[in-house]
C-alpha cells in the first residue's frame, strides 16, 4: 500500500490538470490537455528530426560532462595528494564557487563560436566544481592506516595509488559525478534556450514561439525522462565499478 | 596575510591576462584595468543600479519563497512517515529535471512579467532547501528526542526545540546552493527574455558588441554572487554558533 501513496499525489496532479485543460475556462493553447500532449510526445520520439535534436542535447551534455569527469578527477587527485596544488587551487574552486558561469556564456561565444563549442565548453566548466571539490574531499580522507599497511608490505608509490587511493576515493568520485551529470543536462537545456539553432532547449522554444504548446510540454517531458535515464545509467553504472559499497537507498 | 597568500593564483592569473593583453588580444577580451576602468564609470551612472535593482528584485524574493516552502516541507517529510512516502518520491525523481524548463509555461500562465520569473526560481530554489531540510530533520539524533520525550516534552515542542536546531546546519548548507542557484536561474530566465536586469544586459550587449557593458554585467553578478554567499555564511556563523566543531 505504501508503494503506491507517491502515486497518489501525481494522479491528483494529472486529474486536476486534464480537469482543467477539458473544462474550458483556459485556451487550449495555455492548457493543452494530456491526451494532445502525449500524442505530440509520441509523434516526437518516433521521429527521426526528433531523435537527432535529443542526440544533440546528449552529446554536447555528454561530451562536457566527460571532459569534465577527466580533468576534474585529475585535479581533484592533485589537490588531495599534494597540500601545495591544494592551498594554490581550493581558493580559487571556492572564490569562484559562487559566480554564476552562465554569465560567461556570452564571451565563451565570441571565443569558441555559435555551435555546440561553447555550450560544451560552459558544460565542461560548470561540471569541474563539483567533481574537483568532492574528489578533492575524497583524495584527502583516504584511510592512512591502509596506505600505511601496504607501505608496511614494501608496496610502490603507483601501485599504492592504483590500488588503494583510486579505490578508496572511487565512491566520492562518483558522488561528484552524479551532482555534475544533472548539472551538465540542465546546462545544455538552459544554453540551448537562450542561444542555439538545434538541441532540445532549441525546441522547447521554437514550439512555445509557434504556439504549439502542447508539443513544447512533450519535449519538457522527453527532457525529464532524459534526465532520469541518464541518472539511472550513472547509478548503475556506478554500483557495478564500486560493487564493494553499493548505494543502499533509491534516491540519492 | 594569509588572504593574499591564498588569492596568490589569482592574482597570478590577472597578471597574466594584463600581459597578454599588452602583447595583444582578441576585439571581445578586455583587459582586467579596462574592465575595472568601465565597472567604475558604470558605478556612477544611474543604468546599472537599475539593471541591479531589477535582478534583485526577481532573484530574492523567488530565493525566499522556494527556500521556505522547502524548509516547510522538507522537515514535515523528515518527521511524518505519511507526507514522506507521498511527497518524497515525487521530489527526487523531478530533482534531474532541468527547472528552467518549465520557464516557457510559467511565462503563458502568469505572463511575461517578473511573477513567471521569480516563480521559476522559487522551483528552482525549492529542490535544494527541500533535500536538505530533509535530511537534517531525518538525521537529529534520536537520543536527544527520546530524552525530550522522556521529560515530557509534546510533538511541538520537540520538533522545534530539537529537530529544527539539528536541521539547521544542513538547512544553511543547502542555502548556499540555493542562494547560488538562484543568481543562476535569474540570470538565465533574463539572457532567455526580459526587459531589464543584469541577464538581460548581457545580451543586449552581446548584440551590440558593447564587450565594455557585457564584462560589467559579468562582474556585477561575480560580485553579487560572492557577496551573498558571503553574508550567508556570515549569518551562518552567528545562527550556528553552538556549534563546536566547524561544519
Amino acid at each position: 500500500m505504501s508503494r503506491l501513496k507517491p502515486l497518489v499525489l501525481i494522479a491528483i496532479a494529472l486529474a486536476a490538470w486534464e480537469l482543467a485543460a477539458r473544462s474550458g475556462l483556459w485556451n487550449p493553447l495555455l492548457f493543452p490537455s494530456l491526451a494532445s500532449i502525449a500524442e505530440e510526445f509520441v509523434r516526437f520520439v518516433s521521429s527521426i528530426g526528433g531523435l537527432r535534436e535529443a542526440w544533440t542535447s546528449l552529446y554536447r551534455a555528454l561530451a562536457g560532462f566527460a571532459l569534465a569527469a577527466v580533468v576534474g578527477v585529475a585535479i581533484g587527485m592533485l589537490m588531495g595528494r599534494s597540500s601545495f596544488a591544494a592551498g594554490l587551487l581550493d581558493p580559487l574552486f571556492s572564490g569562484t564557487y559562487a559566480v554564476p558561469k552562465l554569465a560567461l556564456f556570452p564571451i565563451f561565444i565570441f571565443v569558441f563560436g555559435i555551435g555546440s563549442l561553447s555550450k560544451v565548453a560552459l558544460i565542461f566548466l560548470e561540471c569541474l566544481y563539483p567533481i574537483v571539490i568532492v574528489t578533492y574531499q575524497g583524495a584527502r580522507s583516504v584511510n592512512r592506516v591502509l596506505i600505511w599497511s601496504a607501505q608496511n608490505m614494501g608496496a610502490s608509490r603507483a601501485r599504492i595509488f592504483r590500488r588503494i587511493v583510486i579505490p578508496a576515493t572511487a565512491p566520492f568520485i562518483f558522488a561528484g559525478y552524479r551532482v555534475a551529470l544533472p548539472v551538465a543536462m540542465i546546462v545544455v537545456i538552459i544554453t540551448e534556450m537562450i542561444s542555439s539553432i538545434d538541441g532540445l532547449g532549441y525546441v522547447v522554444i521554437y514550439s512555445l514561439s509557434s504556439l504549439k504548446t502542447d508539443r513544447m510540454l512533450a519535449v519538457v517531458v522527453a527532457i525529464a525522462v532524459l534526465g532520469f535515464l541518464v541518472d539511472r545509467v550513472l547509478v548503475a553504472l556506478r554500483d557495478r565499478l564500486v560493487y564493494w559499497d553499493k548505494l543502499d537507498t533509491y534516491f540519492v | 596575510m594569509r588572504t593574499l597568500a591564498r588569492a596568490s593564483l589569482l592574482l597570478a592569473l590577472l597578471v597574466l591576462w594584463q600581459l597578454l593583453w599588452l602583447w595583444g588580444l582578441p576585439d571581445y577580451i578586455l583587459s582586467p584595468l579596462e574592465i575595472l576602468r568601465h565597472f567604475f564609470a558604470a558605478l556612477g551612472s544611474a543604468e546599472l543600479y537599475e539593471h541591479i535593482s531589477a535582478s534583485l528584485l526577481r532573484s530574492l524574493p523567488g530565493f525566499a519563497i522556494g527556500t521556505v516552502a522547502g524548509v516547510a516541507l522538507g522537515l514535515a517529510a523528515g518527521v511524518a512517515r505519511g507526507f514522506d512516502q507521498m511527497l518524497s518520491p515525487v521530489v527526487f525523481l523531478t530533482y534531474p529535471v532541468p527547472k528552467i524548463v518549465m520557464l516557457p509555461l510559467f511565462m503563458l500562465w502568469f505572463g511575461i512579467g517578473d511573477l513567471s520569473k521569480i516563480l521559476i526560481i522559487a522551483l528552482a530554489c525549492f529542490y535544494p532547501m527541500f533535500i536538505n531540510a530533509y535530511y537534517g530533520a531525518r538525521s537529529t539524533p534520536t537520543i536527544l528526542v527520546w530524552s525530550g520525550l522522556n521529560m515530557g516534552a509534546g510533538r511541538w515542542r520537540i520538533f522545534s526545540r530539537v529537530v529544527v536546531p539539528s536541521a539547521l546546519p544542513l538547512i544553511f548548507a543547502g542555502m548556499r546552493v540555493s542562494l547560488a542557484l538562484s543568481f543562476i536561474v535569474m540570470f538565465a530566465t533574463e539572457m532567455i527574455n526580459a526587459r531589464s536586469g543584469l541577464g538581460h544586459l548581457i545580451q543586449v550587449a552581446e548584440n551590440s558588441l558593447r564587450f565594455d557593458l557585457m564584462y560589467v554585467s559579468l562582474l556585477s553578478i561575480a560580485i553579487l554572487g560572492y557577496a551573498g554567499d558571503r553574508l550567508l555564511r556570515l549569518g551562518r556563523q552567528r545562527a550556528l554558533a553552538w556549534q563546536e566543531h566547524a561544519a
